[in-house]
């Protein structure tokens, strides 16, 4: 039987919560998550159950037959010794063609968007030119592409062309040693690979690639009769070199493009017309084919050739041209037009609502098979899914109006019923968002599918206005511009469009771990607890620091070193990245770049720098313990702290025991929140906007952990809040440590409120009582608590309604779980593709009730 | 058995190199170096020691084969 929420006394009347599906009462805690999904078609139901996850946790890819591919890296490696001699931005417009020429195709039974980016759906290609320890790793491990010999020969041809090989000579081999382990920061993108692009979707699918290649000829022309004009001004002629050579790498990308969609096209054909025996995928395979042949070639024109084209980019921006993590689009603004053509006046491949429910069920699909060749670092830090992908709907449009709208509408009814893992989405919160979609959003989170996550609408708009000041190019967003804002990733927003997207990493992304950096401040810059050797600068002694200040400025020191180190790292790549990694294909569909003949990876329009500092929370609460048992109270010293840490507090029960009881962060503590508000404030964000990055403007902090709270709680001695060596960090950028937050929802929300300045974006993680969600008062309660979060000017919350009884269950019998899904930090997982060490992080996350007092803040009408 | 033994250590030529132990995972970005989990806390948490040098280093509670992704972080 299900649990019922117990009745409360709430504004004088007695309150029950029964079930809002009355039905569920016989469904037992345990496995709930397994009676919810409900694919809308027999065929998503088939593609659902034959989906070649790709999920990795501790490093290792949780399916069997899941190996990286060897042709993507044959193929650039084949090109590349091919052009020498030619420029590089032609070099890299002449790999993508040749990988596209030559890659085998992959054409599966029941899709209706076909194509895959390596040779086999559970193979991904690896990127020999980005970083060759990457390559390294995967050449000893279980999944190295094969034969093993040729890859290896190829790594060692591209060493010193590669990022890495470029950029490693402009830091110190110890810095590189510091930042290579992820302990008190992330390792940089030239190490890894590691990347994430935002592609202007829009201009494919409004353009057409054809149009493209017409205007970088027509932009050519000119070009060249400028240079031609008399007499000759070599200050003004020269630049046009770059640009033709920008322009002309562009026609051969797209040009490349455009064959590889219509090969597609025509092996749908042969099959339909050779090999298919049923008559109904006979027709549907002819469907492909024409829909194939026409874009991303010509503008769509409906739905379906909408998520076609759609899709050929995500492919080549995030799998083929380079690697790239996310998802990021406003989807359902871009794919209104499309939608009303189909749906609503039927005068393009006209379909239902339901279908077009149908088909982002399959692209939902596509998008859980699709294999990332990233590096260990990032196999290890999203336990249990294959990448972050996330997509965002909803907010306002550039007149203030509701941007909801039927699509919005078909994506979430699709993700309710198809319960993936990814795409994860992010909502647009704005307070005049209509009520339908928002029950919508709703439908997801009560059924623990953990997104959407929801953001604050105008947080978001002040804040890209804002970065736009500082424009290099005196072309930063518009205010109509700033309505398109997505997600980049799981939490930091960015522009979408037609141009000023984000397109490389090194101006947002990456992370910098403050617990591991106090731990190191604590003792002298060194790092005893994991890597023995010195990690920071010499700071000091920590018996040494006389005052709570000197112990501040300690941290402050460590902080700047590692933030200004981890930000110049993403400015060299990007330096080496507009000279070397070139994206002429990005550049092709992007306006800017279109227009002034330049690489999408040099020009930067919008600026938008960030980092994620990711266990903040334990800091935090470390600074105020130390505070105030050791500077106030006095009742302990700095020396027989260190002692107790070095001994990981055994032997010292009691001081452990008050360490632990000292105040904690979401509690609406004063004494607590005063600290670490300054700490957010002063520090974190502080000593961060001080950077000024690649793009002319300031980095600001995005409190996210993703799984790195677990990453660098197991490199993490034990630190002053309580915490043991080797247990994990705070599991958001600004959520209470899990199961310090004894005072309830409401409490949360008012400490979270007080950090407002120099931040960027903080994710908060909340668990809620899964009887309360389910019951019939679970709209009206969440409702009432988003309107709170939205007035308290809050940027960022993501809830788990899942229960503990359902989480053991599936400790102990996993294969019976397969549907069960939680909240990690920034993306969801099926709980039992996540190490046990991680599970049990969620399962301690403390589950919010509300109590009268709650409701009451919450002004919930019941 | 002494304290270096049990300890992560340098031995030249060892044949029992932390590489094929199985509480050693890769370093998350250098594959010549790795991560021992042996130390892990009956409430299950695994407190991570970096090895500089997984070929040459080892340590008295090596032990042969691979953990799964379940039993590590």
């Amino acid at each position: 039987m299900a649990t019922v929420a117990e009745a409360l006394e709430y504004r004088g009347k007695s309150i029950e919560f029964p079930l809002e599906y009355p039905e569920e009462n016989d469904i037992p805690d345990e496995e709930l998550h397994e009676h919810l999904a409900r694919p809308s078609t027999e065929r998503t139901k088939k593609l659902k159950a034959r989906c070649r996850w790709k999920h990795a946790s501790a490093g290792e890819f949780v399916e069997k037959g899941v190996t990286s591919g060897i042709q993507r890296m044959r193929f650039i490696t084949e090109a590349h010794r091919a052009s020498d001699g030619k420029p590089e931005v032609i070099r890299r417009a002449l790999g993508l063609a040749n990988i596209l020429n030559k890659y085998t195709l992959v054409l599966q039974q029941d899709e209706f968007i076909i194509g895959y980016h390596a040779e086999d759906p559970n193979m991904f290609p690896l990127y020999p030119e980005l970083a060759y320890m990457a390559v390294a790793d995967y050449l000893i491990s279980d999944y190295a592409p094969q034969p093993v010999d040729e890859a290896t020969e190829i790594m060692e041809y591209w060493k010193p062309y590669s990022m890495q090989g470029k950029c490693e000579g402009y830091f110190d081999p110890e810095d590189l040693m510091r930042m290579y382990q992820v302990s008190t920061m992330e390792a940089p993108g030239f190490a890894t690979g590691y990347n994430s692009v935002v592609p202007p979707y829009e201009t494919v699918l409004e353009d057409g690639l054809l149009k493209r290649i017409e205007m970088a000829e027509a932009n050519i022309k000119k070009a060249k009769e400028a240079m031609a004009e008399t007499p000759w001004d070599a200050t003004k002629g020269l630049k046009w070199i770059d640009k033709i050579d920008n322009w002309e790498a562009m026609v051969i990308a797209d040009k490349a493009v455009i064959a590889w969609a219509r090969r597609h096209a025509r092996l749908a054909k042969i099959v339909a017309e050779n090999f298919e025996t049923d008559p109904k995928r006979k027709e549907e395979l002819l469907e492909i084919s024409e829909i194939n042949h026409r874009v991303p070639a010509e503008p769509c024109k409906g739905l379906k050739d909408a998520f076609q084209a759609k899709w050929y980019v995500f492919m080549v921006c995030h799998a083929i041209d380079r690697y790239a993590s996310g998802f990021a689009q406003t989807e359902d603004a871009m794919l209104f037009p499309y939608y009303k053509a189909s749906v609503i006046e039927k005068a393009f491949q006209p379909m239902t609502h339901a279908d077009a429910i149908e088909w982002v069920e399959m692209e939902r699909l596509k998008i859980s098979e699709h294999g990332a060749g990233k590096s260990r670092a990032y196999r290890e830090i999203f336990p249990g899914s294959n990448d972050l992908f996330i997509l965002t709907v909803g907010g306002t449009k550039a007149d203030g109006s509701d941007a909801c709208n039927e699509m919005t509408d078909a994506i979430l009814e699709a993700t309710r019923n198809i319960r993936t893992t990814e795409p994860s989405i992010l909502f647009r919160y704005s307070k005049i968002g209509r009520e339908k979609t928002k029950r919508l959003v709703f439908g997801c989170i009560r059924d623990g599918l953990g997104y959407p996550s929801i953001k604050h609408e105008e947080i978001a708009l002040e804040q890209l206005k804002y970065y736009s000041q500082f424009s290099k190019e005196g072309n930063g967003a518009t205010d109509e511009e700033t309505h398109s804002w997505a997600n980049v990733l799981c939490m930091s927003p960015g522009l979408t469009g037609r141009r000023k997207t984000q397109k490389t990493r090194s101006e947002g992304g990456g992370s910098i771990f403050p617990a591991k950096i106090l731990e190191v401040a604590l003792n002298d810059g060194y790092d005893w607890s994991y890597a023995d050797m010195q990690l920071g600068p010499k700071t000091g002694k920590s018996e040494n620091l006389k005052t709570f200040e000197e112990l501040w400025e300690a941290f402050k020191v460590q902080y700047q070193y590692a933030t200004s180190l981890v930000i110049r790292c993403k400015d060299v790549m990007r330096h080496f990245e507009g000279r070397y990694l070139q994206m002429p294909f990005v550049s092709s569909i992007d306006d800017g770049c279109m227009e002034l003949g330049r690489d999408a990876c040099e020009l930067s329009e919008q600026p938008n720098g960030w980092h994620n500092p990711i266990t903040t929370v334990v800091a935090a609460n470390s600074m105020v313990a130390i505070k105030k048992l050791i500077y106030d109270d006095k009742k302990y010293t700095m020396g027989q702290l260190m002692d107790a840490l070095k001994a990981n507090w055994e032997g010292h029960e009691e001081m452990h025991k008050d360490f632990k009881n000292a105040p904690k962060w979401g509690n609406d503590d004063e004494y607590a929140d005063t600290i670490i508000k300054d700490f957010y404030e002063d520090i974190i964000g502080g000593e961060m906007r001080r950077i000024t990055n690649y793009s002319g403007g300031p980095v600001l902090p995005v409190g996210q952990a993703v799984g790195l709270y677990m990453e660098i709680g197991s490199r993490t001695g034990p630190t002053p809040d309580g915490r043991f060596g080797g247990e994990a960090a705070d599991d958001g950028g600004i959520s209470p440590y899990m199961g310090t937050d004894h005072k309830g929802p409401t409490a949360v929300l008012r400490s979270v409120s007080k950090v407002q300045k120099n931040q960027k974006a903080n994710l908060l993680n909340q668990r809620l009582s899964v009887p309360i969600m389910r019951s019939k008062h679970g709209f009206a309660i969440w409702h009432a608590y988003m309107d709170t979060w939205h007035d308290l000017n809050i940027d960022h919350v993501q809830f788990n309604v899942v229960s503990t009884a359902e989480m053991k269950a599936a400790q102990k019998e996993p294969e019976r779980h397969q549907d069960l899904i939680v909240r990690v930090a920034g993306f969801s997982a099926r709980f039992v593709d996540i190490p046990t060490y991680g599970q049990n992080t969620i399962i301690a996350r403390n589950e919010q009730q509300f109590g009268a007092e709650d409701l009451e803040y919450l002004n919930v009408n019941l | 058995m002494s304290v270096v033994e049990r300890q992560l250590h340098i031995e030249e030529g060892t044949k029992i190199p932390c590489r094929t132990c199985k509480w050693e995972i890769a370093d998350p970005t250098n594959p010549d170096q790795g991560q021992c989990t042996v130390n892990r806390t009956g409430a299950g948490a695994v407190w991570k020691r970096w090895v500089r040098d997984v070929h040459g280093m080892t340590c008295a509670r090596h032990e042969e084969g691979k953990l799964s992704f379940r039993d590590h972080v």
